[in-house]
């Protein structure tokens, strides 16, 4: 045989198995079926649960499909850089608005949510943020499903304990008691902090691998009144504003006074691993975890774990870092799968379903049934979930919000956990970072201040 | 004719009934298959990536690239911190790369005699190489814990006063060497072990009749024996050092602040996180993958020598 | 001696004459060696114990503080060990109602549940405390509902586990049979010919492997969706096979290089075919080096993430991108993870094991190699 016919047959192989393997055109049926992808948690089974509903009464099957949080974005963006159809539906995280929308990866969904009402359905801040882009105009791109937010978890049997209600009134001269400003909250932890006890006062987010330390951070940041850009979009002066520091400061002098050790780098799962295992009686989180902590099985601590929203910071302003999710139709699909996609949507808006949505588990973000008592009473943190929706704040949005991010979260986490430098020198290079990558994207048009 | 020949012919004849395969055929045939599917699955995107590495391009924005020439290559060169992160890549590799020979090797050496058992003992050292990168970093992130980790407590330092390995950054890169050298010097080792059981007892005797010290052997018989095969195996762990991503993911996520930023986890932020800039991180992967290839260039100019081949 | 005649490819020298090597002072050195490895193994299986302990922890127990080390099985296994009288402040044993003195779990101790596997196979839903109670009443659940339901989890139907795990075995499997084929093939004809521009050939074999495979996926992704390959067995398995080549054709050449061409030549003259003699001499002589080949290349395929998370999704998907991630209700499924962990560790173990043989035998005949 000679050379090139060798070459011929191992290419015919190839070209074969290739082939052979191909998944043929689909052609065009009613739609039957859609798929929803979400992240790998419990209320993407609640939903799941929810869609067995829908198939009973618009005879369509809707798969839930889950991805762990880590590879979530990453599964999503492959989709997007081939305008695939993996999904119809995604339940895509409030940074991503920018991206999808300007980017054209979602359907945009104003006139759908208008014309169906379901826009007025959902709280006005729910709205904002995880449907409108850009902010303030009116466009929406999602269904706000999955309201979350930043809250806390304590230990009630320790705070309500009558010889450590005595002791504290004694060492700080006011009733213990769930804090109501952020300087009684690092009083509180630093009471409980006891390493001979193995007990510590807080655990805090503190990873570096995407969000964690950032969210973490900015609960204190937007309550001592700061922000990461002023109404122009400006951050130089802003992010680095007297403010800023001092509640980045705050947050490291909590993470080293009062946080366990081996919290170093910590998001949502192993919080819930400190409070579970009774090492710390207070423990910052999103409320969608908070369902593990009420649970007995899970918790030794659960009958006597309570919940409370954000602490106020000195000027008396209280905010919350949004968690939190809507639900957008992937824009590569043909029509009549948009269409299907919309009708499912209008389902699930609808006030029964979500009541239902929220029965399950679900943190809707629909105001009725916000506001109803069975949704306050069902579980033990909805009380302060409620009260926390009213007062959320997020991160960027704009397409360049990772980038933003990823400057944050190094300088950030070298501060905070690292200890290296202060906390102006901090401040002073995210701002300078986050003006460059600003500007470069266009975002901000003034000429920089001469400083 | 002879008898000989006679003979010959007997012992010949039915393998020469078969057409012979002349050796060049045999050599393409070989080749072939290795060859063609690496050039199919290696040459779209080398280019593709190749060619972004001179554009501005996300890969989601659904956007055509645009060709900015150098200017990637310069964003990336100029960055002192991706300098810091390709110092921290170094120290990482050599750290890890090194102790992993050191001691994959000492392993090799106690394990190559024979005694009950050996055989079972050498396979059961294998075990954390099989072990999924992924899991191997949560569990050490577990194990490194100081409160509810097993190790501070078996290193008789219970909290609190057991260090915070990875929160500490003296300790974090340390940490993470600690992991990869546990997991990948078995790889060393057996590589090692092939070499080592290679060695004929009867170079040992000839060395024992002359009494040399046992330093000579080492250095004159041991050595020169393995060489070959550890090398290779070094050769490989350090182009994985340079990839290693998995592992300090789930340790440490790069930090604390940026301590233990290897290459390959800058490259990911780059690449994917909600970032996308494609064009910038395909330049970055060309830098690193120049950077491997001088290196790897070395070894086998090393290796070669010792091989005796030009 | 037998051994003497029989040398020659198949039968290699394993065992030593040497006077020195049965003194009693090299048996001790053997002892003292026998010793030093089990401790080894002892550093380095630490770990995998660990994981083993967490398979059949409960989540608190999993991050108890102190941790625990000691598995007992309550009324059963080591529980009149673990079980200790708890102490009055006098020191004195507290009695119970019945008289009885009460007693507490040891620090060190947990009881062994096998909600994580149980956990593994099934699909879960936390429910709400009302719910737990009313079906744990109901006599409709199993054995392995009742365990997951005194977690406050229901199954709702079987886990991707056995899927994603056989896609595991079928891609892995082939891949490295193929890897270690073709490898095996061309090491030999760069170990024995002399091809023109070798070295080149060499070092771009080599150079597939050291883009850092997080810029290629995507390319690849874009690729195979093109060819119709994307999310297909064939798709991993090939491309298993390319990212396992570089390791395969370098190692086995590394192991054939040692191998005297004097053997092959003898044949050759014998009247051996170039094919029979790689069969007969050379195959023989490579099986170490094949052996080797074989588990790493394996080890690779079996645990590879990125490009697996990628390049599928329902169908092909293998286990790695999804062991880590059996997050559940708001932390970290310890259990879950571990029994993932160790189950997926064994096909692996076993080949390993099933090779032991030819893995530590070494290649016999280094020395006439200049």
């Amino acid at each position: 045989m000679s050379k090139k016919l060798h070459l011929l047959v191992v290419f015919a192989l190839l070209i074969g198995l290739v082939g052979a393997f191909a998944q043929p055109a689909t052609a065009q049926q009613p739609v039957k079926e859609l798929t929803i992808l979400w992240a790998e948690w419990d209320p993407a089974v609640y939903l799941a649960e929810l869609m067995k509903d829908y198939e009973k009464e618009a005879g369509v099957k809707v798969t839930v499909k889950q991805e762990p949080w880590g590879s979530f974005l990453d599964v999503v963006s492959k989709e997007w850089a081939a305008k695939g159809t993996a999904f119809d539906l995604v339940v895509g995280d409030s940074q991503w608005l920018g991206q999808a929308a300007t980017q054209g990866h979602y359907v945009e969904l104003t006139d759908f949510l208008k014309e169906t009402g379901l826009a007025d359905s959902v709280t006005a801040a729910t709205l904002t943020y995880y449907a409108e882009y850009p902010t303030g105009s009116g466009r929406y791109w999602a269904f706000p499903t999955e309201g979350d937010a930043n809250g806390w978890a304590y230990r009630k049997d320790l705070f309500e304990d009558p010889d450590e209600k005595a002791a504290f009134k004694e060492k700080y001269g006011y009733e213990l008691d769930v804090p109501k400003t952020w300087a009684q909250l690092m009083d509180i932890a630093k009471f409980f902090t006891r390493p001979e006890e193995n007990l510590y006062g807080v655990a805090i987010y503190t990873q570096k691998d995407y969000d964690a330390i950032t969210m973490g951070v900015q609960n204190v940041m937007f309550s001592y009144g700061a922000d990461w850009k002023d109404a122009n979009n400006n951050v130089l002066g802003v992010v680095n504003s007297p403010e800023a520091i001092a509640a980045v400061e705050f947050y490291r002098e909590l993470w080293t006074c009062c946080a366990p050790p081996g919290s170093s780098n910590i998001f949502f799962p192993e919080v819930n691993n400190y409070f579970i295992s009774g090492q710390i009686a207070m423990g910052m989180n999103y409320f969608a975890f908070f369902p593990a902590l009420a649970n007995p099985a899970t918790n030794p601590y659960a009958d006597v774990t309570g919940y409370f929203a954000m602490p106020a910071g000195p000027t008396g302003l209280r905010f919350a870092a949004l968690g939190g999710q809507g639900m957008s139709i992937n824009a590569y699909l043909p029509p009549e799968r948009i269409e299907a996609a919309k009708e499912l949507i209008k389902w699930f808006g609808r006030e029964d379903v979500q009541m239902k949505w929220a029965l399950l588990g679900g943190y809707t973000c629909n105001k009725k049934v916000l506001a109803s008592p069975e949704f306050l009473e069902v579980a033990p943190y909805n009380a302060a979930f409620a009260e926390t929706m009213e007062m959320v704040k997020d991160f960027w949005n704009v397409p360049v919000y990772a980038d933003l991010l990823e400057v944050a979260q190094r300088e950030l986490h070298a501060y905070i956990v690292g200890g290296e430098g202060d906390a102006k020198t901090c401040m002073d290079k995210i701002a300078q970072e986050h003006d460059k990558i600003l500007r470069a994207a266009g975002l901000i048009k003034e000429p920089a201040k001469s400083e | 004719m002879t008898a000989t020949t006679a003979l010959q012919a007997e012992k010949v004849t039915p393998r020469h009934r078969v057409r012979r395969i002349s050796d060049k055929t045999i050599q393409t045939a070989f080749i072939l298959p290795t060859m063609v599917l690496l050039i199919l699955w290696n040459i779209f995107p080398l280019f593709y990536s190749l060619y972004l590495s001179f554009t501005e391009y996300s890969v989601i924005s659904g956007a055509p690239p645009r060709w900015v020439g150098f200017e990637n290559y310069r964003n990336v060169l100029s960055d002192p911190l991706i300098w810091k992160y390709f110092a921290l890549t170094g120290r990482f590799a050599l750290l890890s790369v090194g102790l992993q020979t050191i001691i994959g090797f000492a392993m090799a050496m106690i394990v190559r005699a024979k005694f009950r058992g050996s055989g079972f003992i050498t396979t059961l050292i294998l075990i954390p190489m099989m072990l999924s990168p992924v899991v191997v970093g949560k569990f050490w992130a577990m194990i490194y814990n100081p409160t509810f980790g097993p190790l501070n407590y078996l290193l008789g330092m219970p909290p609190p006063r057991g260090p915070d390995w990875l929160a500490n950054p003296e300790f974090a890169l340390w940490s993470v060497v600690l992991v990869d050298v546990w997991m990948w010097s078995p790889f060393v080792m057996l590589l090692c072990l092939s070499g080592l059981k290679a060695i004929p007892e009867y170079l040992y005797e000839a060395a024992a009749i002359d009494r040399a010290s046992a330093w000579f052997q080492f250095w004159r018989i041991t050595l020169p024996q393995v060489a070959p095969l550890l090398m290779i195996a070094i050769l490989f762990r350090t182009i994985e050092a340079f990839k290693q991503f998995d592992v300090v993911m789930g340790l440490t996520g790069g930090g604390p602040g940026d301590a233990t930023e290897l290459i390959a986890v800058k490259l990911y932020r780059i690449a994917f996180l909600g970032r996308f800039d494609t064009g910038i991180a395909s330049a970055f992967a060309y830098i690193v993958l120049i950077i491997i290839i001088a290196i790897s260039n070395l070894y086998i100019r090393y290796l070669n020598r010792l091989r005796g081949e030009a | 001696m037998a051994k003497f005649e029989e040398v020659g490819p198949h039968a290699p020298i394993t065992e030593s004459i040497r006077v020195d090597l049965v003194h009693p002072r090299a048996r001790l050195g053997v002892t003292i060696r026998a010793v030093v490895a089990v401790v080894i193994v002892a550093i380095m299986l630490f770990p995998v114990i660990w994981l083993a302990l967490t398979m059949v922890k409960t989540r608190p127990d999993a991050v108890a503080v102190p941790p625990k080390f000691i598995p007992y099985f309550p009324e059963g296994l080591l529980s009149d060990w673990c079980m200790v009288p708890q102490l009055n402040k006098d020191g004195t044993p507290k009695l119970g109602k019945d008289g009885q003195p009460v007693l507490k779990e040891r620090d060190v101790c947990f009881d062994v549940t096998l909600e994580g596997i149980v956990g593994l196979f099934f699909e879960r839903r936390t429910l709400t405390p009302a719910q737990q109670k009313q079906y744990m009443e109901s006599p409709e659940f199993g054995w392995a509902d009742r365990i997951l339901l005194r977690r406050g989890l229901v199954i709702t139907g079987p886990s991707e586990f056995v899927d994603r795990f056989r896609n595991s075995l079928i891609i892995a499997g082939t891949s490295t049979v193929l890897a270690v084929t073709f490898g095996l093939l061309a090491a030999y004809a760069f170990s024995r010919f002399d091809i023109q521009g070798k070295p080149d050939f060499l070092f771009f074999i080599l150079s597939t492997r050291m883009l850092p495979p997080v810029v290629v996926t995507i390319p690849i992704f874009l690729m195979y969706r093109q060819l119709g390959i994307y999310d297909t067995h064939i798709g991993m398995i090939l491309l298993y096979t390319v990212f396992n080549l570089s390791l395969s054709v370098w190692l086995l050449k590394g192991f054939l290089d040692e191998i005297p061409k004097e053997y092959e030549e003898a044949a050759l003259v014998d009247g051996y075919s170039r094919m029979q003699a790689f069969r007969k001499v050379v195959l023989p002589q490579a099986a170490t080096g094949i052996a080797a080949t074989t588990v790493f290349c394996l080890i690779f395929a079996w645990n590879e993430y990125a490009f697996s998370l990628m390049l599928t999704s329902d169908v092909a998907r293998t286990m790695p991108p999804s062991i880590a991630s059996t997050q559940g209700a708001g932390g970290i499924e310890w259990a879950i993870i571990a029994t993932a962990s160790m189950l997926f560790l064994i096909p692996v173990v076993v080949i390993t094991f099933a090779l032991r043989q030819h893995l530590l035998r070494g290649v016999t005949f280094g020395a006439i190699r200049q």
